[in-house]
């Protein structure tokens, strides 16, 4: 859209080229370069996509073909449950805390990165290096790491006399949800990171040089101009962790199962869904229903689309004042 | 902070000392970070050469033995034999496919008074919002209809088509760029649309379709959610899922567990070590962007 326009100024051209073909097949030329991928597209996007919000309206169970509509009463029932607002809390909550952690430690980081150190390559290198791993290479891992007899963080604490801060940091009810948003912080804490630091690097440093000439602190330097001039960083980082978040499903898969263990603490939408169309152990086979999954991943697609467009319009508002 | 830095006329001496302390406390905290990164990766490469036995007595030194069989055992009984090749296959046929069809319809949509060209570019684009959750149901019987289960075009096909938004999003500005110059000299010279295609505007889109491979070949390599619905054999499944639906038939094995992990994990992170730049700033174009 936007990002079309530096073509703009040459298209003003006049056509003098008409050499082959006719004009009208000339001017609709250009589609045969899209039509593959077009079709791949309409097949497996905007198909599915169509065939998801009809299904929505009946009380399909996912077998057999069945389709009796319904109506609204799937997107209803979905909005009266009490799990499905527990899930989208606990998505809520992991948003919060990993974007508080990105803005901050990131941005710390990115910092330090910034002022050039010694074996900084490396640091750079090191810090990024997890956003590559599967969050199934990641989640097995931590769920060793953290496991409550043979991990590591246990048996650690235990050889250095901290024996009493030893959990079982997976199971317990009040830690399992903390522990999880770790997880998945550690992980993503490379893209924070590398984001804010590419920002950094496009600071002018004449801006930040005439600012301490101007006698102004480090500290005010950093927050009248260097953290405003990071606003693109801050709003692309914060969409993506948004996105990030509501979208997640493996991490929770792999650290506390499909049923988000212990006693729910740890469902999030993706889990939701993903039980609710599949079954999962441990759950009561009443409860799989495809036309219902479907209509709650609806529900949270639209409110995701709503969210981040209000988002994107906010903070590139700020970006604009800023 | 602002009571130290107020004092208006600095020494030098002084200035130069709170530098170095600030030079220690950086690689203080740098490296406490990378150790905090690390630590894990390592323990998952040691983990990967224990026994049963060493888990228990000894959780977290070097194994006593070095157990390579965990390796020899995660290649045969694990499967990881089957799901390393597919996982290859699957990475390396769904990136070029979507990198190509990205690429020709970013030149085909590279300028916007075409018609149709900027509500096309807008529809790939919304594809970025749909998440996975609200089509995998319909598509996995559509899938099964087309008699595709068991085979590795039901992962291929669907991340082709999952692959073209950040493809489009990324190279279509790109291809806008190009000179209309350079292209009406070529159509002058009496080359078709399909030649510049291949001659000029694919050698310009170089560095675009460089992070467009690697963001789309990160996510397609580590990708669980898909293959955990449409993939039920190994013959059929990627390394992330063969390795959960593994897990499930031998959970305490943690040895041979980690053994495939570090095989579905290592070309990856060759590939990061050997072009890190290209990978930070791939990964994160598509970031900043979206």
């Amino acid at each position: 859209m936007a990002t079309l326009s530096p073509s703009a100024s040459t298209l003003t051209r006049p056509a003098r080229r008409s050499r082959s073909g006719s004009k009208g097949a000339r001017k609709y030329a250009h589609l045969w370069f899209v039509l593959p991928g077009l079709l791949f597209f309409l097949a497996f996007m905007i198909y599915p996509a169509l065939f998801a919000l009809y299904v929505s309206t009946t009380g399909w169970t996912g077998l057999g073909n069945e389709f009796p509509f319904v109506g609204l009463d799937n997107f209803a029932k979905a909005l009266t449950a009490p799990t499905f607002y527990r899930a989208a809390s606990n998505n809520l909550i992991m948003f919060a805390v990993i974007l508080i952690v990105q803005h901050t430690i990131g941005l710390f980081l990115a910092v330090q990165l910034n002022a050039k150190p010694r074996f900084m390559e490396f640091y750079r290198t090191v810090l990024f290096l997890p956003v590559i791993f599967s969050l199934v290479a990641t989640g097995f891992i931590w769920t060793l790491m953290l496991s409550p007899h043979i991990g590591f963080i246990n048996p650690v604490l235990k050889d250095l006399g901290l024996g009493f801060l030893a959990k079982n940091w997976l199971s317990d009810i009040t830690w399992a949800l903390p522990t999880v948003i770790f997880v998945q912080a550690w992980q993503g804490l490379g893209w924070a990171v590398i984001i804010y630091l590419s920002g950094l690097q496009n600071i002018p440093e004449e801006m930040t040089q005439a600012a301490e000439i101007d006698g102004a602190s480090a500290w005010q330097t950093f927050w009248r101009i260097t953290f405003p001039m990071l606003s693109p960083a801050t709003t692309a980082l914060t969409i993506l962790t948004f996105i990030g978040t509501f979208r997640a499903f493996d991490v929770v898969y792999v650290l506390t199962g499909p049923i988000g263990s212990p006693a729910g603490r740890t469902d999030i939408l993706g889990t939701l869904i993903y039980r609710t169309a599949f079954g999962a152990a441990g759950q009561s086979s009443a409860d799989v229903r495809m036309s219902y999954a479907i209509a709650m991943s609806l529900i949270v697609f639209g409110g995701m689309a709503i969210i981040s467009g209000v988002m994107i319009k906010l903070l590139r508002r700020r970006e604009i004042e800023g | 902070m602002t009571a130290i830095t107020q004092t208006p006329p600095r020494r030098r001496p002084s200035k130069k000392r709170s530098r170095l302390i600030a030079g220690i406390g950086r690689q203080f905290v740098l490296i406490l970070v990378s150790i905090i990164v690390l630590i894990p990766m390592l323990y998952m490469v040691l983990a990967s050469f224990k026994s049963v036995a060493d888990f228990f007595g000894n959780p977290y030194g070097l194994p006593s033995i070095w157990n390579w069989d965990n390796y020899s055992r995660a290649w045969a009984d694990a499967h990881v034999s089957i799901t390393l090749p597919n996982t290859i296959i699957v990475t390396g046929a769904a990136v070029i496919g979507s990198t190509v069809l990205a690429a020709l319809i970013a030149f085909g949509l590279s300028r916007k008074d075409k018609p149709f060209a900027i509500g096309l570019y807008t529809l790939f684009v919304a594809g970025l919002l749909v998440p996975v959750h609200m089509i995998i149901l319909p598509l996995f019987f559509m899938l099964k209809a087309l008699g595709l289960f068991g085979t590795l075009f039901a992962l291929i096909l669907p991340y082709i088509a999952l692959g073209l938004p950040l493809g489009v999003l990324i190279l279509t500005p790109l291809a806008a760029t190009i000179p209309r110059d350079l292209i009406s000299a070529a159509e002058v010279d009496g080359a078709t649309q399909w030649q510049i295609f291949w001659r000029v505007v694919l050698p310009l889109l170089k560095p675009g379709i460089i992070s467009v491979a690697i963001l789309n070949g990160t996510w397609m390599w580590n990708e669980f959610f898909i293959p955990l619905i449409v993939a039920f054999t190994p013959q059929s499944q990627t390394m992330p899922v063969g390795i959960v639906s593994f897990i499930g038939t031998y959970s305490t094995e943690w040895g041979l567990v980690f053994a495939s992990v570090v095989i579905a994990t290592a070309p990856i992170v060759f590939a990061y070590l050997l072009i890190t730049r290209q990978f930070q700033s791939g990964l994160t174009a598509g970031a900043v962007k979206g």
